[in-house]
């Protein structure tokens, strides 16, 4: 059935597979530019993946203006004000992003300040407070997971209040967005487990929660498919570039789908214990999303019941009486979650992420404040949040 | 001689914006008053911030209303302020009316993005709910249904708040 109403937008520019990378300096020169600033952190350049990105430029005749390989696991206001300073002083005209969540959310502040000219990211908070043209803006995704390389969002810490700042509008969409499967092959088992259930997280909560809507879920179904039949195989064998680059592919569907969609109360969750106790979101991702999907079972049985046919193939669909496919749907989830603890040690629950239980009261109080509550389908407040936290602190 | 094409002047939506204007003159006032009465409104409005201002605007040019913190009291003002810590922006006032009348809640508002917010989106979530509590103070059961996601028990202490809401709230702002 179509929602009443509904809106979807996705302009980003998707090069995929072999070699994808070489094609940077022509996607930069069809922008305009020729001088970009790079902004990744170490974990690229100890995983040697920064050579691949330099390697591009070669006989190109583009100039990097600088690398900027300094960006925390947290992204904050300050080192966004530090990177747009290096982009003013080397005269750069455009921003590739390398890296997971991080290095994108933090680009992607850096082009806010750089675009509206200003020294204070924090006038921007919020949606839709961005008026000018952007700076030409690349991202080369080095996790399968973030999906931000297909997102109108970022995630930036206010240093001097130490709170996250939420910022979100269709200016922040990157032009390109290359998925190259050398740029993910470096990485570790648990965290190709952690990032791909984040994919499975998002494709699943855009699918059941407020927003969902036809073409949203179009992206969701199918970054299911590949995530069911790809990222076990990701994990075990990190060299298989197939599965590789297919769960690049999900990851990116799954984001163009929830950047339209929403996501609902696993998010919400998972923000607020990744805030509160440094999980990684991910990880947090992997725990609440059975759990997420039983709670709103009551509003969405029927959309959970369709996402069998992705998940477990039209076999398991098709032998499954109707009324059964929904919980069949978790049942599934639950597996697959089990099989990436047995791959990797993937936890499967808080206690095993290492949450102090005294903090599930803090995580229900934050997690209720969180916007992606908004668009779940069920109400949560406090006490159902500790509900929640209760059974996934030991599940 | 072919067609004259010439500017046209868009008309007017003027019992729609009269009835937006007059709709968030009374949840205004029941926001002051639900704010003193309600045990719900009175916790969440007690975390923020002395002179704290929340902003209900249409756009591009209104009906709006603000709402703001004094000596730990919410208070109704008007359309005193045009900007404040705390912005909820109706895109037009189709919208407004929608949300207003009330045919659809804020959480199909916000998934349908009619609205959009300005500011820190914790408060935004406790103004929400602040919102939705008022709704609940405000109509009946069967309208409560449709516009939230759960409507909470009304117990005898809640009723007497919707009583007070009503009768010298919404007239008086009491």
């Amino acid at each position: 059935m179509l929602p009443s109403y509904y809106e979807f937008f996705n302009p980003v520019k998707i090069l995929s597979g072999n070699k994808a990378l070489d094609n940077l300096p022509y996607e930069l020169d069809q922008l305009g530019v020729s001088r970009p600033i790079i902004v990744s952190d170490k974990g690229v350049v100890k995983a040697g993946l920064m050579k691949h990105v330099k390697a591009a430029f070669d006989s190109s005749g583009m100039t990097i203006g600088a690398i900027f390989d300094d960006v925390p696991p947290d992204s904050s206001s300050k080192v966004v004000n530090d990177i747009a300073v290096v982009y003013r002083e080397n005269g750069c005209d455009a921003i590739v992003a390398v890296g997971g969540g991080s290095p994108i959310d933090t680009a992607k502040g850096v082009n806010i300040v750089i675009s509206e000219n200003s020294d204070n990211l924090m006038e921007f908070e919020g949606a839709d407070r961005l008026k000018k043209p952007m700076q030409p803006f690349v991202v080369i995704p080095t996790t399968a997971g973030t999906g931000s390389e297909v997102t109108l969002a970022a995630v930036i810490k206010n240093t001097e209040k130490n709170v996250k700042m939420g910022f979100a509008s269709h200016l922040l969409f990157p032009k390109v967005a290359i998925l190259d499967p050398r740029m993910t092959i470096t990485m570790p088992p648990h965290i190709t487990a952690a990032t791909g259930m984040d994919a499975l997280s998002h494709a699943m909560e855009s699918y059941t929660c407020l927003q969902k809507n036809p073409l949203s879920d179009a992206y969701a179904f199918a970054a299911i498919k590949m995530i069911s039949e790809n990222l076990p195989k990701a994990v075990e064998d990190g060299n298989d570039e197939d599965a590789r680059s297919a769960m690049a592919n999900a990851s990116t569907m799954a984001g163009a789908a929830f950047s339209n969609s929403m996501c609902g109360m696993v998010h919400a969750l998972g923000h607020s214990v990744g805030a509160i106790c440094h999980i990684p979101h991910g990880m947090a991702m992997s725990i609440f999303l059975p759990i997420g999907l039983e709670y709103n079972l009551e509003k969405t049985e029927k959309y959970v019941a369709e996402l069998l046919l992705p998940l477990g193939g039209m076999e398991e669909y098709t032998k499954m009486p109707e009324e059964r496919r929904a919980a069949r749907t978790i049942v599934l989830v639950r597996k697959l979650q089990q099989n990436l603890y047995d791959l990797c040690g993937l936890p499967r629950n808080l206690k095993e992420a290492g949450v102090p239980r005294n903090k599930l009261e803090s995580i229900a109080q934050a997690a209720i404040n969180d916007g992606t509550l908004t668009f779940n389908p069920l109400e949560m407040d406090e006490k159902d949040a500790m509900n929640v936290l209760n059974e996934a602190y030991t599940w | 001689m072919g067609k004259q094409y010439r500017p046209i002047t868009p008309g007017k939506k003027w019992f729609k914006a009269l009835v937006a204007k007059i709709v968030l003159i009374v949840l205004g006032r029941a926001f002051q008053s639900g704010a003193r009465h309600d045990p719900d409104i009175k916790k969440e409005v007690s975390a923020w911030p002395e002179g704290f201002i929340v902003i209900m605007n249409v756009l591009p040019f209104g009906p709006r209303m603000a709402l703001e913190k004094i000596n730990g009291r919410l208070k109704y003002r008007g359309t005193k302020y045009d900007d404040g810590d705390l912005v909820v922006n109706f895109k037009n006032l189709e919208c407004a009316f929608l949300v207003l009348t009330p045919q659809i809640g804020s959480a199909q508002a916000f998934a349908e993005r009619r609205m959009t917010v300005k500011g820190d989106i914790a408060y935004a979530m406790a103004f929400t709910r602040c919102l939705n509590t008022l709704l609940t103070l405000l109509y009946p059961k069967f309208i409560c249904k449709r516009l939230l996601k759960r409507v909470p028990p009304m117990p005898l202490k809640k009723l007497m708040v919707k009583v007070v809401v009503n009768v010298i709230g919404v007239p008086f702002g009491l």
